[in-house]
C-alpha cells in the first residue's frame, strides 16, 4: 500500500548531502536502499525518504584477503557473486539462500537487512558467525564491529551503512547455520550459526550466535568458551548443546514458547557442532 | 514528482505520489496483468521485471523504480503470438485460475535469464515465491522446462 504520510523522497549524490538531509530532518526522515523494509514498516511520523541508491554502494571487492559487500548490494547478487561463493566455502550464499523468495531478495539489500536489524533475520547471525565489521558514515566514514553497531543502536541508528567488511581469515572459518521455520517461506523461529578455525583437530576462535530468541541475534560467549581450544572428538557435543540450552536467553513470544525454544537451541546447536567437528559445511 | 518508465519497451514518464510503490503505478497506468494479491511481498502476483530481475512490485517503491526498465505480462507476447513461455504454461495446463500466472511468468524468465537449462530444483526455487493455490505447481514445473526448452530452441533457429 502506498506511504500515503510519505510527502517528499530525498534523493542526495554524495554520503555528506544524506547525512545532512537526515540530520535536518531528523526521526521525520527515513533511509532506503531496497525499500522493503520501509514499504513494510515505516511509521506514519516519516514524511521524507532518503533514497541512498544515488551513493556508489553496489557491489563485492576483494581487499586485503577479506571481502567487502557494498551496502545496496542486493542479496541476489551477492548469491550470485563468484568472490561471495568462494568465501568461508560459501557459508554467506548457503544462508542466503534461505532468505525469503528469490523475488525479495532481488531487491532487498545487505545494507538494509542490517539496518531493519530484525530478530528473525538470517544474514545477521551469519554475518556475526563471521566477525564481519560495518563501514558506517555519521559525518565521517568508520570501520565499526558488526556486534559493537547492534549493541549500540541508539548511537549507530542514524548512521549510513556503507559496506560490509567479511576481514582476512573469516574466509578460512568453517561456519555452518541452522534455523527453524513453521514453512519453508517463513520467518526463523529460532537460528544459530557456529563458525570455528581448526587448527590440527582443535577449535580456534569459536563463535556461536543464536538468533529470533526472539531478541536480536547475540554471540553466546559461554559456549564459546566452553568449545574454545576443544577437540571436537573430546566433547560431549549433545552435552554442550544441552547445557547451552539452559544458558542462552530465549523468551515466549507469539510465534513460540521460551520452553519451544529451548529444544531448538538444543537440535540445532548440536546440528551445528556436528558439522564443525566434521570439517565440513552444511545448511 | 515525476518519474521515468520504459514499460515493455515504452518509455513515459509518470506523476506519482511519493510514496507510491511500483503496483500502484502499474495498475493505475493500465496494466492490470500486474495481480494486487498480499500486499505483503507472500505471494508474487504482483512481480515485474525490474531491469531484468523479477521483484514484488508491491515491495518496491516507484521512486526506486525511477529509470528502470519494466516488463509486465502485457509485454510478452508478440501482437496475437504469444511468447513460448506463455504458450507452455497454456499447453500443459498452470494455468488454471490465473491469477498467480503473470508472477510465475517473470519468475521463469528471471531463472531462464540467468541458467537456460535449470532443473527440477532450480525451477522450483525460482517460483517459490509464487503462490499458487490451484494447482499445486507440478504444472507450473513442467511449463517453465517445457518454455525452457522452446525458448533455446527459438534462440538456435
Amino acid at each position: 500500500m502506498a506511504l500515503t504520510h510519505v510527502r517528499s523522497v530525498a534523493r542526495p549524490s554524495t554520503l555528506g548531502e544524506a547525512w545532512n538531509e537526515k540530520a535536518a530532518r531528523g526521526e521525520a526522515a527515513r533511509f532506503f536502499g531496497g525499500g522493503i523494509d520501509v514499504v513494510l514498516f515505516t511509521p506514519p511520523t516519516v514524511h521524507t525518504l532518503i533514497d541512498l541508491a544515488g551513493l556508489d554502494l553496489r557491489g563485492v571487492s576483494q581487499a586485503g584477503g577479506g571481502l567487502e559487500i557494498g551496502a545496496l548490494t542486493t542479496m541476489s547478487d551477492a548469491l550470485h557473486s563468484p568472490a561471495v561463493e568462494a568465501f568461508a566455502n560459501g557459508f554467506l550464499c548457503q544462508v542466503l539462500r534461505r532468505v525469503a523468495s528469490p523475488l525479495q531478495r532481488n531487491l532487498g539489500t545487505l545494507g538494509g537487512t542490517i539496518a531493519s536489524a530484525h530478530p528473525w533475520s538470517d544474514v545477521i547471525p551469519a554475518l556475526l558467525a563471521l566477525d564481519a565489521e560495518l563501514r558506517i558514515f555519521s559525518g565521517e566514514s568508520r570501520s565499526i564491529r558488526l556486534e559493537e553497531f547492534l549493541a549500540d543502536r541508539a548511537a549507530c541508528c542514524e548512521a549510513i551503512i556503507e559496506a560490509i567488511l567479511l576481514p582476512m581469515g573469516a574466509g578460512e572459518r568453517i561456519a555452518t547455520y541452522q534455523s527453524f521455520t513453521r514453512t519453508a517461506f517463513d520467518i526463523s523461529l529460532l537460528n544459530v550459526a557456529c563458525s570455528a578455525h581448526v587448527d590440527q583437530g582443535v577449535w580456534r576462535d569459536v563463535r556461536v550466535v543464536v538468533g529470533g530468541r526472539p531478541g536480536l541475534a547475540a554471540r553466546q560467549t559461554s559456549v564459546e568458551v566452553r568449545l574454545e581450544g576443544a577437540k571436537p572428538a573430546d566433547l560431549d557435543l549433545a552435552a554442550v548443546a544441552r547445557d547451552a540450552s539452559e544458558q542462552v536467553d530465549v523468551r515466549d513470544d507469539i510465534r513460540a514458547s521460551a520452553a519451544y525454544r529451548r529444544t531448538l537451541v538444543d537440535t540445532l546447536l548440536l546440528r551445528c557442532l556436528k558439522v564443525l567437528g566434521g570439517g565440513g559445511n552444511s545448511e | 514528482m515525476t518519474i521515468t518508465l520504459t514499460i515493455n519497451g515504452i518509455e513515459k514518464k509518470i506523476g506519482i505520489a511519493p510514496g507510491a510503490t511500483l503496483l500502484e503505478v502499474l495498475r493505475h497506468e493500465g496494466y492490470v496483468g500486474v495481480k494486487s494479491g498480499c500486499g505483503s511481498g507472500d505471494c508474487g502476483a504482483c512481480a515485474v521485471l525490474l531491469n531484468g530481475r523479477a521483484v514484488n512490485s508491491c515491495l518496491t517503491l516507484a521512486v526506486r523504480a525511477d529509470g528502470a526498465s519494466i516488463t509486465t505480462v502485457e509485454g510478452l507476447a508478440d501482437g496475437r503470438n504469444l511468447h513460448p513461455m506463455q504458450k507452455a504454461f497454456l499447453d500443459t495446463g498452470a494455468v488454471q485460475c490465473g491469477y498467480c500466472t503473470p508472477g510465475m511468468l517473470m519468475s521463469a524468465l528471471d531463472l531462464l535469464s540467468r541458467i537456460p537449462n535449470p532443473s527440477d530444483e532450480e525451477i522450483r526455487e525460482a517460483i517459490s515465491g509464487n503462490l499458487c493455490r490451484c494447482t499445486g505447481y507440478v504444472k507450473q514445473v513442467e511449463a517453465i522446462r517445457a518454455g525452457a526448452k522452446a525458448m533455446r530452441s527459438e534462440r538456435h533457429d
